[in-house]
């Protein structure tokens, strides 16, 4: 995050979701993959059928698989999407509705991996650009346009931050009790994400005036 | 409720040991577009994501349980009431273009007309009448600004989202008035603890941060 302490080396190879190794998904333009994003999730919404969604979710794995060793050094973001799917198959099961939880969970993990392509493969910068051309027919209604993919991005940006913010309060907890913060953190952790977010405001300030 | 009516619009005037600190000034109430509002509007849309990003529970009739609301009350009562909204409107323009960001990995434009539709509007509304209500009461302390964020929650984080969120699902999916408000009774604890720690965290943030202004417009 641009306004946050230095990041310690390593820690940004984790956390940024683009992966610098190139693969056929690279090469499609961002704008493409994002209509096809916003197609394919909005299509997911409407589909109900379990069979239906099985079907989506088999087709995204094998596109996910075949991004290659990219797609391979992700795996771990697969399982934290499987444990979100196993989860509300459960909360289902246990009402006695499985069938809609097993439609829920086919349609959290393909519209999740999907988002994770266009994560992985696309600049988030290139991702910006798209929504600027697509925003700008409104400039003429007097909508600042460029300020609301600016919004856009630094939302993107905040919300990876949460989650640095989140791991070094909890590493440096953990370095003192030997064990997580949990709950504890919740309070430094807004107090430092306020803090982010003022000294961002300021820095956009200088730059950008007003 | 220990504050005075009034207080927080003529406190700043009428107190002179309340000389405004550097910090105080810098974070004054700018226009609505100005980049400096722009960073926190970003910063409670993304928080909004955050909360998003934790799975979600559907209920039979399609309406997903969901820690969203309470970033609503956070932004409402942390960003005032039209920071508030824009807040939870730029979340809302990301979600219509598609990013996955509501419970569940959901998004794009089909989500607007899907039965918890009426919530998404309601958000907006919902932040909007927090931080109306927490601006009359900024100059709470301690156990009054506790009561005075909890009391702004729950206006603004039920009432006024849930009032948008029943007329939605009795749009959309045909059910009474009366028998969509019945639905949605199943959530009241679960948002009433919401609430609770919304003005856990306002409180907090008011002893960490003095600087944080809860009066804005």
């Amino acid at each position: 995050m641009c306004a946050s302490a230095p990041r310690p080396s390593g820690a940004s190879a984790v956390r940024s979701l683009y992966s610098s190794h190139p693969t056929w998904m690279h090469a499609l333009p961002a704008w493409v993959k994002l209509a096809v994003l916003s197609v394919c999730g909005t299509l997911l919404v409407l589909v109900e059928r379990p069979v239906h969604l099985s079907i989506a979710c088999i087709v995204v794995l094998l596109l996910f698989a075949s991004l290659g060793r990219t797609a391979w050094l992700r795996m771990r973001m697969l399982v934290g999407i499987a444990i979100g799917c196993a989860l509300i198959v459960g909360f289902h099961w246990f009402l006695g509705t499985t069938w809609l939880g097993v439609a829920s969970a086919l349609r959290l993990a393909s519209a999740a991996v999907l988002a994770l392509m266009l994560t992985l493969t696309t600049r988030f910068e290139d991702l910006l650009a798209v929504l600027e051309t697509v925003m700008r027919p409104l400039q003429r209604f007097g909508v600042p346009t460029e300020r609301i993919a600016l919004g856009i991005g630094l939302m993107l940006r905040f919300a990876e931050n949460f989650y640095v913010q989140w791991q070094r309060l909890d590493d440096a907890y953990r370095a003192r009790a030997g064990h997580g913060g949990g709950l504890r953190l919740l309070a430094p952790l807004t107090i430092r994400t306020l803090q982010t977010a003022e000294r961002v405001a300021d820095a956009l300030a200088a730059r950008l005036g007003r | 409720m220990r504050w005075p009516r009034g207080w927080a619009d003529s406190s700043a005037a009428q107190n002179p040991t309340n000389t405004p600190s550097p910090n105080r000034v810098m974070t004054t109430t700018g226009s609505i577009t100005s980049s400096r509002s722009l960073s926190y509007i970003a910063l409670f849309a993304a928080l909004m994501a955050v909360f998003g990003l934790i799975p979600k529970v559907d209920l039979p009739f399609g309406v997903p349980i969901t820690l969203q609301s309470l970033g609503v009350m956070l932004a409402g009562c942390l960003l005032g009431s039209r920071r508030g909204f824009f807040a939870i409107a730029l979340f809302l323009l990301a979600v219509a273009l598609g990013l996955p960001l509501l419970p569940g990995g959901r998004g794009g434009l089909a989500v607007f007309v899907a039965p918890a539709g009426g919530f998404l509007f309601g958000w907006m509304f919902g932040a909007f009448a927090c931080g109306l209500l927490m601006r009359r009461m900024a100059g709470a302390t301690g156990k009054g600004l506790l009561a005075a964020a909890f009391f702004a929650s729950v206006v603004g984080g039920i009432v006024v989202v849930y009032a948008f969120g029943i007329v939605g699902l009795s749009l959309i999916a045909h059910m009474s008035l009366t028998q969509a408000a019945l639905a949605m009774l199943v959530f009241i604890p679960g948002d009433l603890i919401k609430c609770g720690i919304c003005a856990m965290l306002v409180q907090t943030v008011m002893r960490g941060m003095p600087s944080w202004r809860l009066d804005r417009d």
